[in-house]
């Protein structure tokens, strides 16, 4: 082999590595890192918001939410309303970029007494990572502010984070009465099965403070 | 000597078509859910779930309407809520690594070529 034809052969292998290196790449970053195991982040506790007292700020009028803040995680977000699925399950955020919480219309706005439902999307397909992609992060006494459509604003403390399996989701603490304005903040969790997350993480909270 | 290069252009195309193959082999990228914005108007408006089918007329008019001024929950949801699309393994940036990985072949193979008929040419 004559010198420069070495050199054509060399030059073709290095496209193969180059061409190579493209594709491996590609194989590996498809779902490495991000996956969703690393939202399944075990819960904080068990117990909900129960140790603490009746007593607390004043609930507020009742006007629907339109924004949510949750400064530990850098989440700036509206949200919009959401109601039932034809199969009675409760309705979930859009699936777009920039995904937003959404409040479920059947519970109470936040800041009246009871528990007051949001929901948010811990991945969105495609669109990676979801506006509730950390909340398993939250810990006891974070903030959680609520904005609500008549100009106030509901501060509410983390009370727990659970992670649960969905086939056993606690629907009564999630949804059962409660004598003050609480807030649940809902998205999934846990590793992925058959493209489903197998969880669900739920933040509890309480009203802690309110602005006019 | 052109056998030499016609070789390394046959070998260049075949690097070109195998990192190809695998970008042509995958699904299309996927479709997202088709999960009904929530919209701020009307009752009925909020009735419509993720699927696009609407045999479920009745749920809607014996859905009792938001508690106004009650507190608690005023209609429990069935079971768990689906809040998490799964991510796209790889698809958007692993069909664009493999454009890239493709492309970088094309221009090494396209380089060696060049290389391989100058050298000739100047009958080194």
């Amino acid at each position: 082999m004559t010198p420069f034809s070495r050199r054509a052969v060399v030059a073709v292998a290095v496209a193969f590595l180059v061409a190579g290196c493209g594709g491996g790449g590609s194989g590996g970053g498809g779902s490495v890192g991000d996956g969703p195991a690393a939202t399944g982040a075990p819960g904080t506790g068990a117990s909900a918001a129960a140790g603490s007292s009746v007593s607390g700020p004043r609930p507020l009028a009742r006007s629907v939410p339109v924004g949510l803040e949750i400064p530990a995680l850098g989440v700036d977000t509206p949200v919009v309303r959401l109601g039932l699925a034809p199969d009675r399950t409760v309705e979930v955020p859009p699936i777009t970029a920039d995904d937003p919480a959404g409040w479920y219309r059947y519970s109470p706005t936040p800041g009246r007494p009871g528990p007051s439902v949001i929901l948010g999307h811990v991945t969105v397909g495609a669109y990676g990572d979801g506006v509730f992609r950390q909340l398993a992060r939250l810990r006891r006494d974070d903030g959680i502010t609520v904005r609500l459509e008549n100009g106030t604003a509901a501060e509410f403390a983390v009370t727990s984070v659970r992670t649960v399996a969905k086939a056993d989701f606690p629907t009564e603490d999630v949804y059962g009465d409660t004598a003050r304005p609480e807030l649940r903040l809902i998205t999934c969790g846990g590793p992925l099965e058959d493209g489903e997350y197998r969880d669900n993480v739920i933040v509890f909270a309480a009203l802690r403070a309110t602005t006019p | 000597m052109l056998r030499n290069v016609l070789s390394a252009a046959a070998l260049a195309c075949t690097a070109v078509l195998a990192t190809a193959m695998p970008a042509s082999a995958d699904d299309p990228s996927p479709v997202p859910d088709t999960t009904a914005a929530p919209t701020d108007s009307g009752e009925q408006a909020a009735e419509t779930g993720p699927s696009p089918v609407p045999s479920d007329r009745g749920a809607t008019e014996a859905t009792p309407a938001p508690a106004e001024e009650g507190d608690g929950v005023s209609v429990v949801p069935r079971g768990a809520p689906d809040t998490g699309d799964a991510p796209a393994a790889g698809q958007s940036g692993g069909d664009g690594l493999l454009i890239g990985g493709g492309a970088a072949a094309v221009l090494a193979a396209g380089g060696a070529a060049v290389f391989v008929v100058r050298r000739r040419a100047s009958g080194a």
